[in-house]
């Protein structure tokens, strides 16, 4: 469904992305691992065509978005459920508008059916009684979980896309985290995820990358990279040993 | 430093569109009424009471140099006139407009710096909404509409505080201040007065915003957009001030 097919991308003068070539099929579970500053979320805002690379080709099942205009990429987009870093709710707006905000986008529902259909979205992670907060009152694993329900509210996507959905949450919480991501996947639908975490990632992919200065240095499932014998991803694996 | 002014050339190329667009939104569907209702309300209720306390004070300062000045010179009786053309053509969008530029501008462009830096700007994109017409729109036309209604209150205050201190501490003539108020006020003078307010609101709110979404760094870069909104701000305020102030006189058919 995703090809990147020798892409390179560069921040300026900075270059990020070095001639990455791979393809992911819609209904794997993929992990890309890398350090801090390696481009993990500049891949995912590739594929979605919020960012353009300065050459080679992004094929999403087969079409290819590098010259597309911002209208055309709405219908690429839908075929996706994005949860960036950190969440990213919007700050101005409760909970509810938050998981409304696609619904008023995409639907022609009414004020009764956004309503019900964000109840029972927020029933499914256990949060329907934050509705009318604000995100400022909700803690980290609580923000993650109503992103999630937030980029799956207006749509079924075929292919779900998490940005560090684990990052920076305690292990109780990333927990909750990763057997929703499952769950989702479970109904349809595979996912990448973009982690530093290696413990979380084991839980949840099939499928594991390893990017290293904007090259893919590692691509193959959990037994070979658990045999690897690259230096950086033993470094990695160390996590594991602690956990 | 040829990099450097390439690096300038496309960022001023940035700032024109996104002006531009952000301009445009305003005859272009979607309209997000909501927002800007929102965005006014931050920019007059931010500002109001700053404003009216500084057009207060500065109305007075203004008033007490010049009955000083002019009473030396046999002259008080022009204190009324002189305050009150500088007040309206001069100081008092000046003055709104910097006081508007560090409340409601600095503000712009910390909270889209926040909303790039926390990927919310990101998001609008991926649920198909243009980030210009849903942010930028919005806040340019709040600033074009209130920075004028701020600027007309501020002048009538500046006004009351010079009337105060002519009549009750320089023992002036309060008819005769307000009759000279009342014969400066006449075409020239208030649309020279009330252009500015327009083009100062636009090229905050545009200022701000192309600051707030070019943010990048984190804490640091947010820091850095916040100070350059304002400064620029303060700069271009200054400088349109000064080529308005030329325009309009020549237009009007003043003779310097
Ligand atoms: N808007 C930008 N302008 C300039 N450089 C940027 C910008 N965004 C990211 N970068 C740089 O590009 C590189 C890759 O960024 P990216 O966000 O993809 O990293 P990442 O792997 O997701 O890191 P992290 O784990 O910290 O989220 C980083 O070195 C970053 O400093
Ligand atoms: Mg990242």
């Amino acid at each position: 469904m995703i090809e990147f097919d020798r892409v390179s991308f560069s921040y300026g003068n900075r270059f990020v992305l070095n001639d990455l070539s791979f393809s992911v099929h819609e209904d794997e579970r993929v992990a890309i691992l890398g350090g801090s500053g390696d481009g993990k979320t500049t891949i995912l805002k590739l594929i979605i065509g919020l960012l353009r690379p300065d050459s080679g080709k992004i094929l999403i099942d087969g079409e290819d978005i590098t010259e597309k205009t911002e209208d055309e990429l709405r219908d690429i987009r839908i075929k996706f459920s994005m949860v960036f870093q950190d969440g990213a709710l919007f700050d101005s707006l409760s909970v509810k508008e938050n998981v409304a905000f696609p619904l008023r986008e995409y639907t022609k529902m009414s004020e009764e059916e956004i309503d019900r259909k964000v109840r029972e979205l927020l029933r499914r992670v256990g949060l329907e009684e934050a509705i009318g907060y604000m995100p400022e009152e909700l803690s980290g694993g609580m923000h993650r979980r109503v992103a999630i329900m937030r980029s799956m509210a207006a749509f079924q996507p075929k292919m779900f896309l998490y940005d560090e959905a684990t990052t920076g949450l305690d292990p109780v919480s990333a927990d909750v985290i990763c057997k929703l991501i499952l769950d989702i996947s479970e109904q349809g639908g595979g996912f990448i995820i973009v982690t530093h975490k290696v413990f979380d990632a084991f839980k949840l992919a099939e499928r594991f990358m390893f990017l290293k200065s904007g090259t893919i240095i590692f691509d193959g499932d959990k037994k070979k990279m658990l045999h690897s014998t690259i230096p950086e991803i033993q470094i990695f694996l160390r996590e594991l040993n602690w956990s | 430093m040829k990099k450097k002014a390439k690096e300038l050339i496309s960022d001023l190329q940035d700032f024109y569109l996104l002006s531009y667009h952000g301009l445009m939104g305003v005859v272009r569907r979607p309209f997000y009424f909501k927002d800007l209702i929102e965005q006014m309300d931050y920019a007059g209720s931010g500002s109001f009471f700053i404003i009216l306390l500084i057009s207060l004070f500065i109305g007075m300062a203004l008033s007490l140099q010049l009955s000083a000045e002019l009473s030396r010179l046999g002259m008080k009786m022009y204190t009324g006139k002189i305050v009150g053309i500088s007040i309206i053509r001069e100081i008092g969008p000046v003055l709104t407009a910097l006081v508007f530029a560090g409340r409601v501008g600095s503000g712009i462009a910390s909270e889209l710096g926040s909303m790039v830096l926390g990927h919310q700007v990101d998001t609008l994109r991926v649920f198909g909404v243009d980030p210009v017409k849903k942010l930028v729109t919005p806040r340019i036309l709040s600033a074009l509409i209130m920075l004028p209604v701020l600027t007309i209150i501020g002048d009538c205050v500046s006004l009351f505080g010079a009337y105060y201190i002519a009549v009750f501490v320089s023992h002036q003539s309060g008819t005769f201040f307000w009759s000279s108020i009342r014969d400066i006020l006449i075409y020239e003078n208030v649309l020279a007065g009330s252009i500015k307010p327009f083009i100062f609101g636009s090229l905050i709110a545009c200022i701000s915003c192309y600051m707030g979404l070019s943010t990048k760094g984190g804490a640091i870069g947010l820091r850095r957009t916040t100070t350059r909104a304002v400064v620029a701000s303060f700069i271009a305020i200054i400088v349109a001030d000064f080529i308005l102030t030329r325009v309009l006189l020549y237009v009007l058919g003043f003779s310097v």
